[in-house]
């Protein structure tokens, strides 16, 4: 293996032109198959998305003919009452779920990076068992938790449930970023002056500022579209949007529903956009997708 | 090779020791503040997620009493009832669907992964993204959609008969819906864990293995899988843990008798009201993803030693 490798470096070393040329022989020999393959993938990928935004515009009921182009189900969206509350609860859950969890996933991650006591690393693996806990479960135990100690369930229980789920997901996010950053700021940050709170202030958070940014957006759209814990946590009045659409579609198939899902995923698209596009602004080198798809 | 790793790896190690002094010295107050700092988060994962975990394993344990409410206690009678009637059924039905759908995932992620990471070329980060928004489009309204072309009447069928199709096909209520389902959903966890580690990859790895062994097959079976090993094995991993538990895929795209662990937990808690038989159902989940956790992290502590 070794001497493979070593090998290689020569021949790159002495005869420059031939392994480039190549490489890019062997990129494009011949992937016509894989493209194809890619291709389909991403049709399939698209298509029920499509299909929800084309027949929300659909003037006839139906989901299966498009007959001629109509904002009727989204005037039927915006005048139901229920729906609109809905949309105003999730508004609400993703809000405070956003803030709570960049508040609490912020310090953990901090604290997890620069301390390394047996106790820290304790905390920093049950933190990550919410990432690879199926939601199912976190759902049964959140709402055993609050039946069991007699809280009514209710937007306050929604919240503090997906806040629970989303504090690791921002600490991941911003463990590593905070590992790029090298302690050498924060010391020279206290040669100067600082007490330790005002380096974590005055130069930790800004130099993370991308990735609490991004990790907000990413919170904010995975509790905007969360079904299942907002299921087993909510109350009865007002649901959160999914769980009100979920019940929509047991019960009969009606177009609103592709108008609220268009919007639900118009949310999602332009949150995650941002997401991706605001580390760039401060002239981060990984974009906030890197930072996203590492989570 | 683990010589020339351990030296190249070796390399910045002095790096941290002159650090070290300057931390010891403040320590003392550096300490206070991280405790400040960890206290919070700490606590609440304790209290909302370490505590509730603990009162579903309770639980399981209880039973439900003649008001139909549900009283902890100390016998077996949930597990019992568990491994006795149709529950077990469901428990090898779930598996089977999430081992199918992880290999689905596999044939359908790697071949994707490979082709944006060798031949994406300028737009990798572009199509990366574009892999990435539908997943955070509600995987509800997905599902839905779904439900809606694969019905009798939509348009997958409406296609297959100007095909010629006289029957209509039926695809809701199958397993291959519910599994098809799951793939659909949880792909991304297969595809982002490959491309990442086909990134990290030496490409001329492939040029050499192509010299090497005379054809594509070989070259990818003897060099970029075995590469790749560590993406494979987290998308198994991170597509496995959702799959199990998943309730939505059945319930939209398949019917009773494709219902998973999901669908009976779910319905003990809204439905059948009997909370203490949902929570040993839920710890018998857990138990199947600590199972595979531990086969996952023994299958990568052999690789991290071999390399």
């Amino acid at each position: 293996m070794a001497t493979a490798t070593s090998s290689s470096e020569t021949a790159g070393g002495t005869i420059t032109t031939v392994p480039s040329r190549r490489r890019r022989r062997s990129v494009e020999g011949k992937p016509r198959l894989a493209v194809a393959f890619t291709v389909l993938f991403f049709a399939l990928l698209y298509l029920p998305i499509i299909i929800v935004v084309l027949f929300s515009f659909n003037s006839r009921k139906s989901l299966s003919y498009f007959e001629s182009f109509s904002t009727r189900w989204y005037v039927q969206f915006f005048n139901d009452e229920q729906l609109i509350s809905s949309l105003k609860a999730s508004l609400f859950i993703s809000t405070i779920t956003m803030l709570g969890s960049l508040a609490l996933g912020v310090m953990l991650a901090i604290a997890l990076e620069r301390v390394r006591s047996r106790p820290a690393r304790v905390v920093g693996t049950v933190s990550l068992i919410p990432l690879v806990t199926p939601e199912i479960v976190t759902g049964v135990a959140a709402l055993l938790f609050f039946t069991g100690l007699g809280i009514k369930l209710s937007l306050a229980t929604v919240i503090l449930a997906e806040i629970t789920f989303s504090i690791s997901y921002v600490a991941v996010i911003v463990r590593g970023r905070l590992a790029a950053l090298s302690g050498e700021y924060e010391e020279a940050a206290r040669d100067l002056g600082c007490t330790p709170f005002q380096a974590v202030r005055l130069v930790v958070v800004p130099a993370i500022l991308p990735a609490l940014i991004a990790s907000g957006l990413l919170i904010f759209a995975l509790t905007f579209d969360d079904f299942v814990l907002a299921f087993f946590t909510t109350g009865v009045d007002p649901q959160p949007l999914p769980v009100r659409i979920y019940s929509e579609i047991r019960l009969s198939i009606s177009p609103a529903i592709n108008a609220v899902g268009t919007c639900m995923m118009l949310v999602s698209a332009v949150l995650l956009i941002v997401a991706v596009v605001v580390p760039r602004l401060f002239g981060s080198k990984d974009s906030g997708i890197d930072i996203i798809s590492q989570g | 090779m683990a010589v020339v790793d351990q030296a190249g790896g070796g390399a910045p190690a002095p790096a941290p020791a002159p650090e070290g002094k300057p931390g010891k010295r403040r320590s003392a107050s550096h300490t206070r503040l991280w405790g400040v700092l960890l206290a919070p988060p700490a606590i609440w994962m304790l209290v909302f997620f370490v505590s509730s975990i603990i009162i579903v394993i309770l639980l399981s344990f209880g039973h439900v009493n003649d008001h139909f409410k549900p009283v902890f206690g100390t016998s077996l009678d949930n597990y019992r009832t568990l491994w006795n009637t149709t529950y077990a059924s469901v428990f090898v039905r779930s598996l089977v669907y999430a081992i199918l759908t992880v290999v689905f995932c596999l044939l359908v992620g790697y071949p994707v992964a490979y082709t944006i990471a060798l031949h994406g070329g300028r737009h990798k980060n572009l199509l990366i993204a574009a892999l990435v928004i539908p997943f955070f489009a509600s995987y509800l309204i997905r599902m839905y959609a779904w439900s809606t072309l694969l019905s009798d009447e939509g348009l997958v069928n409406q296609l297959l008969q100007k095909l010629g199709l006289s029957e209509p096909v039926k695809f809701l209520n199958t397993p291959g819906a519910v599994i098809a389902g799951l793939t659909y959903g949880f792909v991304i966890f297969m595809i982002l864990p490959i491309y990442a580690s086909l990134e990290r990859m030496d490409l001329s790895l492939i040029e050499a293995g192509k010299d090497l062994y005379h054809g594509p097959v070989r070259t990818f079976l003897s060099v970029t899988l075995p590469s790749t090993r560590a993406g494979v094995l987290g998308g198994l991993l991170l597509v496995f843990l959702p799959a199990l538990g998943d309730f939505v895929s059945a319930q939209l795209l398949g019917g009773p008798g494709t219902y998973m662990i999901g669908n009976l937990i779910q319905q003990q808690f809204f439905e059948g009201q009997n909370a203490p038989l949902g929570s040993a159902l839920t710890v018998v989940l857990m138990l199947c993803l600590v199972v595979f956790m531990v086969f996952y992290l023994r299958a990568t502590d052999r690789e991290s030693r071999e390399t």
